[in-house]
């Protein structure tokens, strides 16, 4: 009868009593030096492996006989208790006092991760935790998170209030999500890259209807493939487009770089040279023009149909500027 | 989130600043004087599409952008050019190697696609997939600005 009691003591542990008395129980109940009564608990394994201690520990393997006189964890896979094993999983794990998940309904319950050396307050979290345990539903996750806490505050019993604010990125695991620092990386990692994959969706034409990473992925690379070839599809085309004659550029290059951001009044010279409406309008300065054209009579009776086409297309039906002039005159002196 | 695209930045400048670049490049072949008596038209092909992406990375912003640089650089190296690249403020890229192996871990679906995108895009090799993606939506985006100007270019140039 003596496992029974305890048994039952065990389980209105969960209710009645503070975290911390709830763990210097189970180091008992796992220390039976401590506490003569336990001693006699040990005993009687059977009682305890069949009884009601399964549905609040769950210890499925636990062998009591095993574990005598020793403070293993091997048997208790959820409520692990030795410290060091908790330490050694990963980061040490530290909570922040949030004024939110105290107030708030014991249905979600959320954990604060920070990754830091620092010391860590312990008694707010102890507080929450025994409000949330009178409202919050038993689960067995909740127990091993709740577990993992109790030993973190059991090793670090300082009753520190405030948080020392870091520059790391605070992120709150979710419920029913594990809480391993490095889960959290990743989830981070991934929220990232599925918000690129967002906007890379925007860009690439007819993605709408694709769901999925691995097909929205596919058609990525389709499309840069298809952009390549493109590109490689019109180089071929314009080598394979007859050279122009010969003529002197170098010069009329020269100035025409030098002179791109410069705008002018058009001169009837222009007009009369031949050039195209748009150059009418276009900004160009005049001494360039008057030396530039002079080298351009010979092309421009060659090329007018062609220069008016090449410059609308790449306006595109904008409003004129002084590019158009420079363009046309770079168009000119290409010959490739 | 709502502040995502304000951590992106793919901006790409004008479609103008994409032609003047590209027929700078070719003026500048044309200057060569390769094309009056070239043994295959496959030379003249390579040559223009290699001015093509030079003139490409140039006018998306030169050396700022991680794919730009590794373009100009590669194109550097095969011309025996001495490029100067300016030191960038933030921490290069680590190797790939040690990225690779962790990033092989992570949800293997994303990270085959990553695999070949990083083949497409140059300088995808030393990036991780995040960056990649950001990498790809600028490059994307010079890639069909680059299109739309030769398009042009071809569409005046050929004979009606």
């Amino acid at each position: 009868m003596n496992g029974a009691i305890e048994a039952d003591l065990l389980l209105d542990y969960n209710t009645d009593m503070s975290v911390l008395e709830r763990q210097r129980a189970h180091l008992k109940y796992l220390n039976p030096g401590f506490d003569s009564p336990l001693a006699g608990f040990f005993s009687d394994s059977s009682m305890i492996n069949g009884g009601v201690i399964d549905g609040f520990l769950g210890t499925d393997g636990l062998n009591l006989p095993m574990i005598y006189g020793q403070t293993t964890v091997e048997g208790d896979p959820r409520l692990s208790i030795s410290p060091e094993t908790m330490i050694g999983t990963g980061n040490f794990k530290k909570r922040k006092f949030d004024t939110e998940t105290k107030d708030c309904d014991g249905k979600k319950k959320k954990i604060l991760m920070m990754n830091r050396e620092d010391e860590v307050e312990e008694e707010d979290e102890k507080s929450k935790l025994t409000e949330q345990n009178n409202g919050s539903t038993k689960s067995i996750k909740k127990m091993k998170n709740k577990a993992k806490k109790e030993e973190n505050s059991y090793s670090n019993d300082s009753s520190k209030v405030t948080i020392q604010k870091t520059d790391y990125i605070h992120v709150r695991a979710r419920r029913g999500q594990a809480t391993d620092s490095h889960s959290i990386a990743e989830r981070v990692r991934r929220e990232k890259i599925s918000e690129r994959m967002k906007f890379l969706q925007d860009l690439v034409p007819g993605c709408d209807k694709i769901t999925g990473k691995a097909g929205m992925l596919d058609e990525i690379i389709n499309y840069v493939q298809s952009l390549q070839r493109q590109i490689e599809f019109l180089s071929m085309k314009l080598a394979v487009v007859n050279p122009r004659p010969d003529f002197d550029m170098d010069d009329i290059f020269a100035k025409e770089v030098a002179s791109t951001p410069m705008t002018v009044v058009p001169s009837p010279e222009m007009v009369n040279s031949g050039y195209s409406h748009e150059m009418v309008n276009s900004g160009y300065s005049n001494e360039m023009v008057s030396s530039g054209y002079l080298h351009f009579n010979p092309m421009q009776q060659v090329d007018t149909t062609s220069s008016d086409p090449l410059s609308s297309c790449f306006n595109n039906g904008q409003a004129p500027s002084m590019w158009d002039s420079h363009v046309q005159n770079l168009y000119g002196s290409l010959g490739v | 989130m709502a502040s995502a695209d304000k951590t992106i930045n793919t901006d790409v400048p004008e479609k103008d600043v994409f032609a003047i670049h590209f027929l700078q490049s070719l003026s500048n072949l044309r200057i060569q004087n390769l094309f009056n008596s070239p043994d295959t038209t496959n030379y003249r092909v390579r040559k223009i599409k290699k001015a093509a992406y030079v003139s490409m990375a140039r006018a998306a912003g030169g050396t700022s952008r991680l794919w730009s640089r590794a373009l100009l650089r590669r194109a550097a190296k095969g011309n025996n050019k001495i490029v100067r690249f300016p030191r960038r403020k933030r921490k290069v890229t680590w190797k790939i190697s040690s990225k690779r192996r962790r990033s092989d871990q992570r949800a293997p679906v994303v990270e085959d696609a990553a695999e070949r995108l990083r083949n497409l895009v140059p300088g995808g090799g030393g990036m991780e997939t995040s960056k990649l993606m950001e990498e790809t939506a600028h490059y994307i985006k010079c890639l069909s600005m680059q299109v739309k100007v030769m398009q042009c270019l071809v569409d005046g140039l050929s004979p009606k």
